[in-house]
């Protein structure tokens, strides 16, 4: 076989979050990737990695001004590979908290809720949600992992959240991780053909955390040589 | 960066070096005077100052250096523990009478004395002017942790008038708290019948002669003296208090020094601990707060960055802030250098720190100590007459601290007054 | 019900610093090698504090802050003489999720604000610093436990959550560094005042401590005491490694009597056997 390139990533930045430690997870496992605002390099990476904290309206103000929604929607739409984290799995949704109607990229159907004040108990919710909580395949789904940057996580094992928000996705079949809070389940990871997503940071959830950006670099080399 | 000036035509106050120097080592200033024998104390008094040597570096950096190196501890150990043992009762008396104020040093002090080196400790505080609450408690705390105490607090009246005469005359504060401090002890070892008496470090840590360390035993000079008439407490003699102040030898008995036959008689001998055990105020913070529950400071003292150095007393404040007015040098400099010498802070910190906080006005307690400071008509009937403003204002005292700036020290433009010299426009020293 | 341990590191310069009611700070190692030892051990998040940045005017800690994010995959909060917005910018740069703020706050509230706009409320921990005062009310505090502000700290920990603070992080300057236990009714009158998840920090001279703050309701526990005495303890750094004539003589003995040391597992375990789950020990790393 022919010696390919290493694949590269894109990490969008527009404006906000933890670009730099999603850099390092990257170089951490040999993934290279680059930060970057240009709406070129998202179209001409291998993979685009869409992270991001704080609010949606303000992200996707953000995000049209600099051309990047279109962007990210033609990647998404010819199927390259599209790993959301936090905010920016949140933004893959068509549309925003039932309350505000801020649209999303409308990448994948569904919606984004907010944690209400109390849980199933009634006991108080304090939001943000902040801490480490597990992550679990939804009943009867064990091969929903295969193939995805998870495959190498076990059932159940605990990664690190911080958001006040989560998605609720139209289609069930997307929703191939689930956490609980407060006693309220909600999706903490969607895959859907080649775009990926997970509430919580990966590059911060320790070993367990880079295992799957060494997952999701292993699979785009995969992919690489596959498509040859 | 302004030339140094050493202008001739600058008078020079209280005797001072004209040129002013940093230690090299330390932030400490060749201005800081050493210890005065209070009782001849007088406006025209001019002080001897901390000696830097060829390199620069002051009499107290060397001593810290003697410390950590030059010093057989073990052996000075051996010196302390065969001085107990000459002294311990074992009839249930008291052994040894320790001075102390119960901040961290004698916390330390008469907690090691008792459980190390099995001694009977009667303990004695000089009261501060005005007891700050944290001080209170904390002196109240060192005394349920186990040990006897006698607390002698002085005629408020007279403690008031003499600290007046003493910031007037001397922009001392703290001068009758001194005399107190330093004449309670050897009385209450003739008292109560204990001529071994300890206190903590020796002053010489900070900056007196280095002969003065060199044996445990207090300086004789600084506590006896015969001619009474002739001493003079708050810059006045005791002659012209008891003429013109409405005061009487009664009333001056706390502040005078103990008889020295009495004191050679009855062989009383004054020691440091500090000469037998290597003295870290930072570490005897740890031991009070681990072993007595002493407590920092809820706020920081004025002047300083601290909150566990000498905090019991509302006037040390403004003792500090007088300091820096005739030397140049407050509680910040103070502190840091100490500090730097224990190797608990840098140099580079030191000289942030006193730059942030040296010479800051005592806000907390002003007024309080305006009040303390004045003597109304109805209270001093007598004294009252004898000053101009017998009630202290913030104004009145801002002038007076104006006559005690060395013009070679302080320059003054039209934001203020300015120092001329601070240790922060130095040429950082290789450290 | 899920919670969070974080080892809170002091530093001054280059050090690790500890102190008691934030005051005679000793140098206990640097600050790498605990941070290290921590990750490795199943912290949840990481606490760097600097605790001379607003007396020099200066962030010297990105430097460290860079090499821990180089190396080390769990939250890091980086807070200490943060004023301004490129100041907050830069220690995200450099590695930083969170930062706490605090004297800038009080001293302009609307900054929070600002701060929360900018970054996103869950970056912004607001740090309140208190002391018990004889009424039975809490002051808080700026400037690493130095300057009094006059502002209720209950109060003020309300204030900050209306103006975007995503977190917050209270300690007890009474109880921190003497190893008495947390201040739990400080804790729990501000867990009660408000939506956030609170950190509590302060006190803890025992395993059995942590699991009583997190009781009251507290969503996390930082602590420093009770950790790192141990770790310098057993780690003792080359003397070399520390500028000259800095005092290490503590270090033959570091230790507070009222501190039991203790472990992160261990601390971990204990919390885990009262139904409060934390990050899980890494397997590997």
């Amino acid at each position: 076989m022919s010696e390919l390139p290493p694949p590269r990533a894109a990490i969008v930045d527009y404006g906000t979050g933890n670009l730099y430690n999603v850099s390092r997870a990257c170089q951490h496992v040999g993934l290279e990737a680059a930060i970057t605002t240009s709406p070129e390099e998202v179209l001409s990476a291998d993979a685009v990695i869409l992270p991001g904290v704080g609010s949606m309206p303000e992200a996707m103000r953000s995000l049209e001004q600099n051309g990047l929604s279109d962007a990210l929607k033609t990647v998404a739409g010819r199927g390259t590979p599209l790993l959301g984290i936090c905010l920016g799995m949140q933004l893959l949704m068509e549309e925003g908290s039932e309350f505000t109607r801020h649209a999303g990229l409308g990448i994948l159907p569904g919606s984004v809720a907010r944690f209400p004040d109390k849980g199933t108990d009634g006991a108080e919710l304090k939001v943000p949600h902040i801490g480490w909580n597990a992550v679990g395949r939804p009943p009867g789904s064990s091969g929903a992992w295969r193939d995805t940057p998870l495959e190498a996580t076990p059932d159940g094992e605990y990664m690190y959240f911080v958001h006040s928000y989560h998605v609720v996705p139209a289609n069930t079949e997307s929703v191939v991780g689930v956490s609980r809070y407060g006693g309220i389940e909600f999706c903490s990871v969607v895959s859907a053909g080649a775009v990926f997503g997970c509430q919580f940071h990966p590059e911060r959830s320790g070993s367990q955390g880079l295992r799957i950006y060494r997952e999701f670099s292993r699979l785009l080399v995969s992919r690489q040589h596959s498509s040859f | 960066m302004a030339l140094p000036e050493v202008s001739e035509h600058l008078e020079v106050k209280y005797g001072l070096p004209r040129q002013v120097k940093f230690c090299t080592r330390c932030v400490i200033s060749n201005q800081r005077p050493n210890s005065t024998v209070e009782y001849r104390h007088t406006s025209e008094s001019k002080k001897q100052t901390i000696h830097f040597d060829a390199e620069g570096v002051c009499d107290a950096c060397r001593f810290a250096e003697r410390k950590r190196t030059g010093i057989d501890w073990a052996e000075r150990e051996r010196q302390l523990i065969e001085l107990c043992d000459r002294y311990r009762r074992h009839d249930g008396a008291y052994d040894c009478l320790l001075p102390g104020s119960g901040g961290k040093d004698s916390f330390y002090a008469a907690h090691v004395l008792k459980h190390k080196y099995g001694m009977h400790p009667l303990t004695v505080t000089w009261a501060p002017h005005i007891y700050t609450d944290w001080g209170w408690r904390n002196h109240r705390a060192w005394v349920h942790a186990g040990f006897d105490n006698y607390l002698c607090t002085p005629n408020g009246r007279v403690h008031r008038l003499l600290t007046r005469l003493a910031v007037e005359k001397l922009f001392h504060p703290f001068q009758p708290f001194i005399f107190g401090q330093k004449a309670l002890a050897p009385k209450m070892a003739l008292l109560f019948d204990l001529p071994l008496v300890f206190y903590g470090e020796n002053e010489a840590e900070y900056g007196n002669p280095l002969s003065d360390t060199q044996t445990a035993l207090r300086g004789e000079s600084y506590y006896s003296a015969t001619a009474i008439p002739d001493l003079h407490l708050g810059g006045t003699s005791v002659r012209q208090l008891e003429a013109d102040y409405g005061l009487d030898r009664n009333d001056l008995q706390p502040y005078l020094p103990a008889n020295p036959e009495a004191l050679s008689e009855r062989g009383v001998q004054v020691h440091y601990l500090g000469h037998y055990l290597r003295w870290h105020p930072q570490s005897c913070y740890y031991y009070a707060v681990e072993h007595g529950g002493f407590q920092a400071s809820p706020e920081r003292t004025s002047g300083t960055y601290s909150k566990y150095n000498s905090i019991d007393d509302r006037i040390d404040d403004f003792h500090y802030w007088t300091t820096y007015i005739k030397f140049g040098i407050g509680r910040a400099t103070y502190d840091a250098s100490q500090e730097i010498r224990s190797g608990d802070i840098t140099r580079e910190e030191g000289v942030a720190l006193v730059r942030r906080f040296d010479g800051e006005w005592p806000e907390r307690f002003a007024q309080e100590i305006f009040d303390y400071l004045s003597l109304p008509e109805k209270e001093f009937p007598v004294a009252s007459q004898r000053f101009e403003r017998p009630l202290m204002t913030l104004d009145s005292f801002l002038e007076l601290a104006d006559g005690f700036r060395s013009p070679h020290l302080w320059r003054r433009d039209a934001d203020g007054w300015t120092l001329r010299h601070r240790v922060w426009d130095e040429p950082a020293a290789g450290r | 019900m899920i919670t969070r341990v974080i080892p809170r590191l002091d530093v001054k310069g280059p050090n690790l610093v500890k102190g008691v009611h934030l005051e005679g700070l000793r140098v206990l190692g640097k600050p790498e090698m605990f941070a290290r030892h921590y990750y490795q051990q199943g912290a949840d998040e990481l606490l760097f504090v600097d605790v001379v940045a607003s007396l020099y005017g200066r962030n010297s800690i990105l430097d460290l802050v860079e090499r821990t994010a180089n190396e080390i995959f769990i939250p890091l909060s980086v807070g200490g003489g943060l004023r301004s917005l490129d100041d907050i910018r830069a220690v995200l740069r450099a590695g930083a999720d969170k930062v706490t703020l605090n004297t800038a706050a009080v001293r302009r509230p609307e900054f929070i604000s600002e701060a929360a706009r900018h970054f996103g409320s869950s970056t912004i921990v607001i740090s309140i610093e208190a002391i018990r005062r004889n009424d039975g009310g809490y002051e808080a505090y700026t400037d690493n436990g130095r300057e009094k502000t006059g502002l209720d700290a209950v109060s003020w920990a309300v204030q900050a959550v209306e103006l975007g603070a995503g977190e917050l992080l209270v300690t007890s300057i009474d109880r921190e560094g003497t190893g008495r236990g947390y201040d739990l009714e400080l804790t729990e009158r501000i867990v009660r005042a408000v939506p956030v998840p609170v950190i509590a920090c302060g006190g803890a001279g025992s395993v059995e401590h942590v699991a009583q703050v997190l009781e009251t309701g507290a969503a996390a526990a930082a602590l420093a005491s009770l950790l790192h005495y141990n770790v310098a303890r057993r780690s003792r750094a080359e003397p070399s490694e520390f500028s000259p004539h800095i005092n290490l003589a503590h270090l033959d003995q570091p230790g507070f009597a009222k501190v039991q040391d203790a472990e992160l597992p261990e601390l971990k375990a204990h919390l885990a056997a009262r139904g409060m789950a934390s990050r899980p020990l890494p397997a590997h790393v």
